[in-house]
């Protein structure tokens, strides 16, 4: 198939009438270019954050996880919730790059190296808390299934947790991989095209040799075909798996069949929305408007209205559940627990934040105001914390035996892991910024022509 | 031993298409052809094939029936455990560690495979006849000595289907 079919409802997608030249040069500069003030004061602040993240971290290896607000009740605190979290910032860049690229969306290649970038620090941020949630992270390999002196004694492979493990590492690797081999073209073209030596040797050792020749290219296909193919599993597997450790286990307000795709949904929200947090900032702290135009942002905004009506039917679907349902329990959880209880505040925040703000982005007016659209970006971040705080804390602290209900607030040390996450992932994201192209150059390129009147088509194969 | 080449440059990939096909047409034989993203009727017509797909199904074969195995021989022959007097084989929730893995094994061991296929691998030093193939042009290059007495013709051709310059290079 040699053409696409055109529409002209989404505009155009790089403005500016530019030459594939100047597609490089303008995604390039900021790799080129001094790098700004604002850039390390930015960093400093990450490295700050980071910096007391590392520290807390050390409390809690060193002083146990007794150190945290969790007791037996509230067994998972903030850092499952934070983990959950993470991980569905983690779900934009497959989302991005594999959803889109089945639907065949062209607007994606603007957007989706940023996306795909994202998903590899978000996770990297997840996989801490778990890590140190055993208390021996030292001891953490006991979780691979690998031949040992003690029986030798294998996981429980019908467990969650361990579903979990196998699930968030191949993610992981499955992400870097698919967004570093998207990189090497885009490297060949620093390569290629830089005055400075040095970036020229360290560029031209990340691009492993590529030069654009067919039979690479050829193959290049093949494993994109197979990766994205596969990948697009993961989308959904994941944020599943994920929600069967709350889902299997039989505590009020877990023991649901809506959360698998309950979770998957609230991912793709939160990613989606963290993406347009993200590259909000990019078009404007590096004017990309030619590349991530108006038109974008337009349609990741459409998008999050329809999650979020989802997101909300979600929402009233389990509190309607609870209610059919007729166990006291169920109805306890929901109506005096989350509702109206000690964590009302919880509750309602996410219903707002996920449910009614987004809302919003059914005016033209709205998606047009970038500031507007960005505020709205960062409530809907802060209203899928909510929601899995919600999840979390309202089950576990009042479940079936009021003899074993407790209280749960997150002490300094835990504030500070999470805070520091938040560092590390805005380092890395800085990182990302200033060495890496943020936008898939020769994605970018090969889009550029349906902005171009195309020749006359060819009428004489169909395939 | 050094090889003389016939190389072809082009502004935009409509013009480069065009003039492949030509020279194609003409039953020259095109050493290869380098873009700065791929090209769908050049791959086509190309005549190369990868099989990377076929490849990958017997990976993600193979890991599923290893991994399947394994959780049998760990949970069933090894060591049973009983938990609350399940099934030692508990087929089911062996699944979803089976699909997730699965699709590590295929990913991982295609990536190798493209690399080792495709010549991209850490270290490799770029074997580049135009600098700005990888920029904004589109490169054709044609090997000079099959060409023999085609030379003229071929040049020519280029020139006149929108070429914006056509030079010979030695290389490797």
């Amino acid at each position: 198939m040699a053409s696409m079919y055109k529409t002209e409802i989404r505009g155009k997608l790089i403005s500016g009438d530019k030459s594939l030249g100047q597609i490089s040069q303008d995604i390039l500069r900021p790799i080129d270019a001094k790098t700004p003030r604002w850039w390390y004061a930015a960093m400093t602040m990450s490295l700050a954050l980071f910096g007391w993240g590392l520290y807390c971290k050390y409390i809690t290896v060193s002083q146990g996880i007794g150190t945290w607000g969790v007791n037996n009740t509230v067994a998972w605190g903030w850092e499952i919730v934070n983990f959950v979290w993470w991980i569905g910032i983690g779900h934009a860049g497959t989302a991005f790059s594999i959803f889109l690229l089945i639907l065949r969306q062209k607007w994606r290649t603007a957007i989706n190296r940023a996306a795909e970038a994202m998903t590899v620090v978000a996770v990297l941020c997840a996989s801490l808390f778990p890590l140190l949630h055993m208390g021996r992270p030292w001891l953490f390999f006991f979780i691979f299934p690998y031949p040992n002196t003690r029986g030798p004694l294998w996981v429980n492979f019908n467990s969650p947790l361990f579903w979990d493990f196998v699930a968030i590492s191949a993610y992981m690797l499955i992400s870097a991989s698919f967004w570093y081999f998207g990189m090497v073209p885009d490297f060949a073209t620093i390569r290629d095209t830089t005055k400075s030596k040095i970036k020229k040797a360290i560029y031209g050792f990340f691009a492993f040799g590529w030069v654009g020749s067919s039979k690479e290219w050829l193959r290049y296909e093949g494993l994109s075909f197979v990766l994205g193919g596969i990948a697009a599993v993961l989308v959904v597997s994941v944020h599943s798996i994920v929600s069967t450790d709350f889902a299997v286990s039989v505590e009020p307000g877990w023991h649901t069949t809506i959360f698998p795709p309950y979770f998957v949904v609230g991912a793709i929200f939160s990613g989606f929305a963290m993406v347009l947090t993200l590259v909000t900032l990019m078009r404007k702290l590096y004017k990309m408007e030619d590349f991530i135009t108006d038109s974008h942002v337009d349609a990741v905004c459409r998008i999050l209205v329809f999650i979020s009506l989802i997101m909300g039917t979600a929402y009233i679907t389990e509190i309607f559940m609870a209610w059919y349902s007729g166990s006291e329990y169920e109805m306890y959880t929901f109506f005096k627990n989350r509702i109206t209880g000690e964590y009302a505040l919880q509750f309602w925040g996410m219903f707002t934040f996920n449910a009614i703000i987004p809302q919003l982005f059914w005016f033209k007016k709205v998606r047009s105001k970038l500031w507007v659209v960005f505020i709205i970006s960062l409530l809907i971040n802060w209203g899928m914390w909510f929601e899995r705080f919600n999840i979390v804390v309202t089950s576990l602290s009042r479940d079936y035996l009021p003899a074993n209900w407790a209280e749960y607030h997150p002490t300094w040390v835990e504030i500070g892991f999470f805070t520091g996450t938040i560092g590390m992932f805005a380092a890395g994201v800085l990182l990302f910024f200033r060495y890496i192209p943020m936008i898939a150059i020769s994605e970018i390129k090969s889009v550029s022509k349906y902005d171009k009147p195309m020749p006359e088509p060819k009428i004489e194969h169909h395939d | 031993m050094t090889k003389k080449y016939l190389v072809g440059v082009f502004d935009d990939e409509h013009t480069l298409v065009e003039a492949f096909e030509k020279v194609l047409d003409k039953g020259v034989k095109v050493e290869e052809v380098y873009t700065p993203y791929p090209i769908h009727e050049v791959l086509h017509r190309m005549k190369k094939k990868t099989r990377i797909t076929h490849a990958a199904f017997f990976y993600g074969l193979f890991a599923a029936i290893g991994l399947l195995g394994f959780m049998y021989y760990a949970a069933v022959i090894d060591w049973p455990l009983n938990f609350g007097g399940k099934p030692f084989n508990t087929f089911p929730s062996f699944i979803v560690v089976s699909i997730v893995a699965t699709i590590l094994s295929i990913t991982l061991l295609t990536l190798f495979t493209f690399s080792a296929r495709a010549k991209v691998f850490p270290g490799k030093k770029a074997d580049i006849i135009d600098i700005r193939a990888t920029d904004d042009k589109f490169i054709i290059v044609l090997d000079k000595d099959e060409l023999g007495t085609e030379t003229n013709t071929v040049t020519e051709l280029f020139k006149t289907n929108g070429a914006s310059e056509v030079y010979e290079k030695e290389s490797k």
